[in-house]
């Protein structure tokens, strides 16, 4: 008789109680992947809309533009280092934009905002929020470089329309005040109102030519990658190969520190969440183990009386509670399954409580609730209800071996 | 008392605390026990016979005084070297049978031979010679639930003699069947030790076993009170 065999047989001495724990260790995995893959969902999808708003997952830029963004801080030769960043692997697109604070005044009023000048030819809806929200007109469509996308709030706020002028002034390379006119030729609405209010969308070549930049020059470069969690790695090998003292390569964490803030936030209270749960479930299948160990403290004393050593009658134990946590998982995987599938596909929609608009960080937050499991995550949640299954049987066994066998004998 | 002694306790004393009152359950008792001996210990409740034989298996150890299985004294070892000879140089019989629940006949008897570590080849031979030898032929996939209290019995006494120990200490094996199966236990018992020259030592209320142990020992109040030799 193998103690395999002889812990499976005993496991199921008592069958209704084997089952409600391994429903509960089923429960457990169910909860672990709601808050793990809403959490992968989630940060992946804020993270990729930010990377959209202009500085990608991997910004690169001037030394110290970060901190004290300015006109005269210029990135030279960013087509070069465009075209060298995009042979790499893992980065799925490469633009160059200049970024840039300015003035806008329409007939009726002026107000204080962002551009944001990028390339036609290297811009795309999804590399792109801004115009993957036009609702109205196109991007710059006369060859005249004077077309301007602005966002749906700044339009009410300075009453533009589709074909209405517009005066830009801001500062140049040698931080001289430069003004130009442009015409809008489309308007957005992302939903967030710091974006619809304040940015707009200009051609990267009159910007250049108004700033006195070179062809070549911009104030960044930004990259996306195929996957934002390798974003750090990426970084470090462009740093290495294109990096210099004059220039500056950072990940979203740094440029996007609000969205880094509230993920990491709201990451620390899953965390919390999810080990708050595992003790929970830690102390239920204690429970089960101790009160089945319990139960058989005169057959344990017969066992160490006939020459079962402590350490095996330890081990018989943990083997038992390595089987709960097998049955436990497959339970798990059965009631999981079909629950992530319709989050994953369906979601639940909680547009009615929060709006269709909502954003966290200055990122747009898909109302419909969805989950994503990585495949890190799946062997995390695995792994750590399968130990914490096993951890809860370590006193449950310790203490059946631990009783002397001439007490066990004596309990009823 | 034949040939050489396989137990010996010497001076040995066991003295339990119930609340504030102290229990002297053995006192001062020296016993020797020789090889193939057919011995019985018997005495009124509370007179000492099962913790006699917890110090003889190794079970309990006595408060002072000394405590030799083959001349090694059990008192100078560790848990884990007292459950090696338990293991091997003991068997334990039960009042109320204590088989392993989920195990079949055959496994129950097979289980120490698998704590030794004995091929398997060897434990079916010797599992299933031992299961005939004690009547349970075609019984031994049966579970426990599924015998009666006698062919309970006898898996244990299979379980106790199947690894060839020294001694077999049985605590009131009898006491818990009718009389009939009694007696069958106690002619397999006899047989065994007359065809393997096994050592058995019982506690016991039952005039049965008394009539026929070849040495009765009785004890009061943890002394021996008389030691009668019957061949």
């Amino acid at each position: 008789m193998k103690l395999g065999s002889m812990a499976w047989r005993n496991l199921w001495r008592r069958k209704r109680r084997t089952l409600i724990t391994a429903i509960s260790i089923g429960f457990g995995v169910m909860l672990a992947v709601t808050f793990t893959g809403s959490g992968d969902y989630w940060y992946t999808n804020m993270i990729n809309a930010g990377a959209t708003m202009g500085l990608g997952h991997i910004t690169i830029e001037p030394h110290g533009y970060n901190q004290t963004p300015a006109l005269d801080k210029r990135l030279l030769n960013a087509g070069q280092i465009r075209k060298h960043v995009l042979t790499m692997p893992g980065v799925s697109n490469a633009i160059v934009r200049i970024m840039g604070q300015a003035m806008f005044a329409s007939a009726s009023k002026t107000i204080g905002g962002m551009f944001l000048a990028v390339d036609p030819a290297q811009e795309s809806p999804d590399q792109n929020l801004l115009l993957r929200s036009l609702i109205q007109g196109q991007l710059f469509p006369g060859a005249d470089g004077r077309g301007i996308v602005v966002g749906s709030k700044m339009a009410e706020k300075l009453n533009l329309r589709i074909g209405k002028k517009l005066v830009y002034t801001t500062t140049d390379v040698s931080g001289e005040i430069v003004s130009e006119i442009a015409r809008v030729t489309g308007i957005f609405k992302t939903g967030v109102s710091e974006v619809d209010g304040a940015l707009v969308l200009l051609p990267i070549n009159s910007v250049r030519a108004i700033l006195h930049y070179d062809d070549e020059d911009a104030t960044l470069v930004a990259v996306t990658v195929n996957d934002q969690r390798y974003a750090e790695r990426i970084r470090d090998k462009i740093a290495a190969a294109v990096g210099n003292p004059l220039r500056e390569v950072l990940t979203w964490k740094q440029t996007q520190t609000e969205l880094a803030g509230i993920i990491t936030m709201d990451k620390s209270g899953n965390y919390i969440t999810q080990v708050l749960i595992g003790l929970l479930i830690a102390a239920g299948i204690l429970n089960t183990l101790l009160m089945s160990v319990l139960e058989r403290t005169r057959e344990f004393g017969v066992m160490m009386a006939v020459g079962m050593s402590p350490a095996t009658l330890f081990k018989l134990v943990l083997v038992e509670s390595f089987w709960l946590a097998l049955i436990g998982l497959a339970v798990g995987i059965v009631i999981t399954a079909p629950w992530y599938a319709y989050l994953h596909y369906v979601g639940l929609d909680f547009s009615g409580a929060i709006g269709k608009d909502y954003s966290a960080g200055g990122v747009l937050v898909d109302p419909i609730f969805r989950i994503r499991l990585y495949k890190e995550s799946i062997i995390a949640i695995l792994t750590g209800v399968f130990s914490l299954t096993l951890l809860s049987g370590i006193y449950p066994a310790w203490r059946a071996g631990r009783t002397p066998p001439v007490e066990s004998l004596k309990a009823m | 008392m034949q040939g050489q002694s396989i137990v010996r306790l010497e001076d040995t004393t066991k003295i339990y605390q119930q609340g504030k009152v102290e229990v002297r359950a053995v006192d001062g008792l020296s016993l020797n026990i020789g090889k193939g001996d057919f011995a019985a210990l018997c005495g009124p409740s509370g007179s000492g016979k099962t913790t006699v034989l917890n110090l003889i298996g190794g079970l309990d150890f006595p408060t002072s005084g000394k405590v030799f299985l083959e001349d090694q004294d059990l008192t100078a070892l560790s848990r884990s070297q007292i459950s090696v000879i338990r293991r091997d140089r003991i068997g334990f019989v039960f009042q109320a049978y204590n088989l392993i629940p989920v195990l079949t006949a055959y496994e129950n008897a097979e289980f120490v031979l698998k704590l030794q570590g004995v091929s398997k080849q060897e434990c079916r031979d010797r599992v299933m010679a031992i299961l005939n030898e004690v009547g349970l032929e075609g019984l031994e996939n049966r579970r426990p639930d599924e015998m009666s209290g006698g062919q309970q019995q006898r898996v244990s006494i299979a379980r106790a003699i199947v690894t060839r120990p020294a001694i077999v200490l049985a605590d009131e094996p009898t006491a818990n069947v009718d009389s009939t199966t009694a007696d069958t236990l106690l002619d397999i018992m006899q047989q065994l030790n007359k065809d393997y020259n096994i050592t058995f030592f019982f506690s016991t209320h039952d005039q049965r076993v008394m009539d026929r142990a070849h040495r009765l020992i009785s004890l009061l109040d943890g002394k021996i009170e008389t030691d009668e030799v019957r061949r």
